[in-house]
């Protein structure tokens, strides 16, 4: 596919799995919908990962956007890097981590283990679902479509962003629903009927987007040191190769962007 | 009278799904050509991560 983000996800990839491509594009790979002209990958946690990453976009001219540097120090607590080139005429995001959100540890081994392929490596439907527990009204519209293509109805019950849907999983699947509503809480009461399920996936939606949107605060409130320091930093590293501007990057937000946020 | 079922998505983005590789690789590079003209809208924005905007820097 003359995709350039699955041509670069090949590429990250060369010799040994070190990403895999995640929301927007992962949506598109699934047929789902067009939806993001940024790349977004899950990065293995490893020095040898990064670098091999960090090399490939060498190449292409990546310069850094505003973000943590792309080094474990940050990544392994959930910070994120970004960098972006041009190509063809096309402006290409790149945004990593190595600790998305929402994804259990063991999910996120399982994940290298096992990557869905298409055309390129791609997150699982519930790991994308996961991902996709945003503070963005759109991405659950996603998840619902999501949930419709999972193929299993636990999953189907624990991801299904509608009441008609779960209404009907329940009746045809209700030793599934009794296991699924210890992680679901809204799945108990289903019996309440379709006008009430669809208030507490209103409920239940509302309180996803305030946790990520207090998950982010954090992250803001942490970096305010780096963000100040940013426009003067920018500057020093425009027009430099980056594995000069990675150095400059490290060594400068070693004074100013915390580890843990 | 038809069961009627709640919808997320519309009925292009429904439609992905019958297109060919090629088709769909086409469709996508069109959309993404297009999308290229909220560039500038767009620059100081984050779609991913933990990071809302970039820091305005003066020219």
């Amino acid at each position: 596919m003359d995709n350039p983000y699955v041509r670069l996800t090949n590429e990250f990839n060369e010799g040994r799995l070190r990403a895999i491509l995640s929301s927007g594009q992962a949506v598109v790979l699934y047929r789902l919908a067009i939806m993001s002209k940024d790349g977004d990958w899950i990065l293995r946690e490893d020095a040898e990962a990064l670098g091999h990453v960090l090399a490939t976009l060498q190449l292409r001219g990546a310069r850094y956007r505003y973000g943590a540097p792309l080094e474990l120090r940050w990544l392994t607590h959930g910070w994120s890097s970004h960098l972006e080139f041009h190509e063809g005429g096309l402006r290409l995001r790149c945004d990593f981590v190595t600790r998305p959100p929402r994804i259990a540890p063991g999910d996120l081994q399982a994940l290298w283990e096992a990557p869905v392929r298409r055309e390129a490596p791609i997150v699982s439907l519930p790991l994308l679902a996961e991902l996709k527990k945003t503070n963005r009204e759109k991405d659950y519209a996603v998840i619902g479509e999501l949930a419709r293509r999972m193929g299993d109805p636990r999953l189907e019950l624990l991801y299904s962003r509608s009441a008609r849907d779960l209404v009907r999983l329940a009746e045809d699947h209700p030793a599934i629903l009794e296991h699924a509503a210890a992680d679901r809480p809204l799945l108990s009461q289903i019996g309440h009927g379709r006008e009430e399920i669809e208030r507490l996936l209103d409920q239940e939606r509302r309180a996803l987007i305030r946790k990520n949107e207090e998950r982010l605060d954090r992250y803001q409130r942490a970096a305010r040191p780096w963000a100040a320091e940013w426009p003067r930093l920018s500057k020093e590293l425009a027009g430099r190769p980056l594995p000069e501007a990675h150095e400059m990057m490290v060594a400068r937000a070693a004074e100013l962007l915390p580890d843990e946020p | 009278m038809t069961d009627r079922r709640d919808e997320f998505l519309s009925e292009e983005d429904l439609d992905l799904e019958n297109l060919s590789i090629e088709e769909l690789e086409a469709y996508w590079r069109l959309w993404l050509t297009q999308a290229q003209s909220t560039n500038d809208a767009d620059r100081e924005v984050y779609s991913h991560g933990v990071f809302d905007r970039e820091p305005a820097v003066s020219e």
